[in-house]
């Protein structure tokens, strides 16, 4: 570049003055540079596309495209990324469980790292001066949507799981979409700092830095051609960076532990001291967790008691009806299946009931496509269901009646509930009312 | 093409890889906002978020610890055993605030009357848990500190030139 050249950029991009956090000598921690990010940027990356896979799927499992199971803005594009005609399967059971629960153990254990990471690479906020090309500008710019878009995919995501609504929006969409603002940021940057990454790792060694005792933790070299987070006036160490990041990585799996606990259950329930959903509720046939107790919803009690009727239909208007003496005379099926919390908890019990295969078959419904399931459940949005084929038909796919033994309790759906292999726990309808073959 | 070099500061690879992020984003924004009530609450989140980490949350951390140093190691007399202090201050305090945050509508937060309703379980169990895992941090950082201790006196102060780069 001319020299002409050079003086043109200086009078176009100007440095602020030399104040606060702005000043050159700020920031001193002598740990923070491009490799501290790097090796930051290595343990978040996987976290992130993990939780957003399995934030994906979460979005196929509900079946979007069927009835009124879209949780917003109905089954048309533009509306989530849907993958029409895949239905979600139903084997094996713990799928939904599984998928869901490494959604919320990767998103919960990213928390301290993405912190972290942001902590490393805060000088870079106040760049002095702060604009040096255009296409600088627009670095920064995409940086304000990564940084804004994580604090509020990762916030409105463990906010919500705490059943805690201050949002003033709905969660699902503004999750989603923030997810995929996050993400469109989130690509280009690691376009732009691989070469970052592979030269601050070139240089230091990937490990290398792990090794070094108190006396030999020095701050990072400047990187040729790039501003860097590593400190203009470093102060003294206090910490290696091996401590630091050991502390990072306690934190992670201190928090991924818990929430597991909620996910695995069993032994590790009791480890799930700070997730909402870890605790026990009692010994009996129906004392584990509820997604929604049956004060919540605020169906009238006597819709569910002596005189509640199961009613199934089927699209050439055939219907009957049903006491619930009469479905327990009917043959039963026994399984021992997960419910599976979009939330990301899960509780497996042994549940009775009658196939759904065999109530289709009393109105004439030989296989059929799907089943709407309405619920005695006025509002809400998920008070109608549509299964799909592969969930209808299943063996274990099934109108409960009983858990563990035990009639169901009114906080676990009585009189009657589905429960199918892998369904997405808030497609189990509770309080059944009504079955719709068609 | 060195024309557009020096006007624009990179190739235009980054231009056109800029464009389509920008576009992905303006996609995302544009479909949270059209479908959820009160969009302009998604705006103030992800502003908000912003101003709450970057100038709220971090500053109150680094101010923190900036005092804890400032008092425990004075002008540069950062002996060994000073250091480990701190930093058997700084671990503990830190998870804590973690928890408290990542947790804070459970630990801490105005919600009980909702979760009581969905749940059926009360709330209030976990300020105490948190504040038992807070104690469970400080005395295990204490004890190991205890462990580390004999060692730590014995040795001196690290080298000057580690302590004090400039």
């Amino acid at each position: 570049m001319s020299r002409r050249g050079v003086q043109a950029q200086v009078n176009l991009f100007p440095r602020l003055p030399s104040f606060g956090p702005f000043r050159e000598g700020f920031w001193r921690s002598p740990l923070r540079g491009p490799w501290l990010a790097s090796m930051l940027s290595s343990a978040l990356l996987p976290l992130i596309a993990i939780c957003a896979i399995t934030g994906f799927v979460s979005h196929w499992a509900y079946d979007t495209d069927l009835g009124g199971n879209s949780i917003f803005g109905g089954a048309a594009p533009g509306n989530g990324f849907d993958l029409y005609g895949f239905d979600w399967p139903v084997s094996p059971s713990w799928l939904y469980a599984f998928t869901q629960g490494l959604h919320m153990i990767s998103g919960v254990a990213a928390i301290p790292i993405l912190l972290a990471k942001l902590w490393a690479v805060i000088p870079k906020l106040f760049e002095n001066p702060p604009v040096l090309s255009v296409s600088h500008a627009l670095e920064r710019l995409s940086l304000i949507f990564l940084v804004g878009g994580s604090l509020f995919v990762f916030a409105t995501g463990i906010i919500n799981i705490q059943l805690w609504y201050p949002f003033g929006f709905s969660f699902v969409p503004a999750h989603y979409y923030g997810a995929v603002l996050m993400l469109g940021a989130l690509v280009f940057h690691i376009g732009l700092k691989l070469p970052v990454m592979r030269d601050a790792f070139r240089r230091r060694g990937v490990a290398a830095p792990l090794r070094e005792d108190l006396e030999h933790t020095r701050p990072e070299p400047d990187l040729p051609n790039v501003v860097t987070s590593a400190p203009h006036t470093p102060s003294a160490p206090t910490l290696t960076r091996r401590a630091m990041l050991g502390g990072v990585g306690v934190a992670s799996a201190g928090l991924a532990v818990m929430t597991a606990g909620q996910v695995v259950g069993g032994p590790l329930a009791d480890l799930a001291v700070l997730a909402p959903r870890g605790r026990g509720r009692g010994n009996g046939p129906n004392d584990f967790p509820v997604n929604k107790t049956f004060n919540a919803v605020g169906i009238a009690p006597e819709k569910v008691g002596a005189d509640w009727r199961l009613l199934i239909t089927a699209s050439d208007e055939s219907r009957t009806e049903l006491t619930r003496e009469e479905l327990l005379d009917m043959d039963l099926v026994s399984a021992k299946l997960p419910i599976a919390c979009v939330e990301g908890w899960s509780t497996t019990q042994t549940w009775t009931g009658v196939r759904l295969a065999d109530l289709a078959r009393l109105v004439g419904a030989e296989n059929p496509d799907q089943v709407e399931v309405r619920s005695l459940q006025e509002s809400g949005s998920l008070s109608s269901v549509t299964l799909n084929r592969g969930q209808v038909s299943h063996p274990e796919a099934m109108l409960a009646l009983r858990v563990n033994g035990a009639d169901l309790s009114l906080d676990h759906g009585f009189p009657a509930r589905i429960m199918v292999p892998a369904l997405p726990g808030v497609h189990c309808t509770k309080w059944v009312g009504e079955l719709v073959f068609a | 093409m060195a024309r557009f070099r020096t006007a624009y500061g990179a190739g235009p690879l980054h231009l056109l890889a800029v464009l389509a992020s920008f576009a992905v984003v303006a996609y995302a924004l544009s479909r949270a906002l059209q479908l959820t009530a009160n969009p302009d609450r998604i705006l103030l989140w992800l502003g908000g978020s912003i101003v709450a980490h970057d100038l709220i949350l971090f500053p109150l951390y680094a101010l923190m610890g900036a005092i804890a140093a400032g008092l425990l190691l004075r002008r540069g007399k950062g002996s060994r055993l000073r250091i480990a202090v701190l930093n058997h201050l700084r671990f503990p305090v830190l998870m804590s605030g973690l928890l408290l945050v990542v947790w804070y509508p459970l630990v801490a937060g105005p919600a009980e009357r909702g979760f009581m309703r969905t749940t059926g379980l009360s709330k209030d169990v976990y300020f105490g848990r948190w504040l038992l895992l807070t104690a469970a941090l400080f005395l295990g950082s204490a004890l190991i500190f205890a462990l580390r201790y004999r060692r730590l006196a014995r040795e001196g102060p690290p080298d000057e030139a580690a302590l004090d780069p400039a």
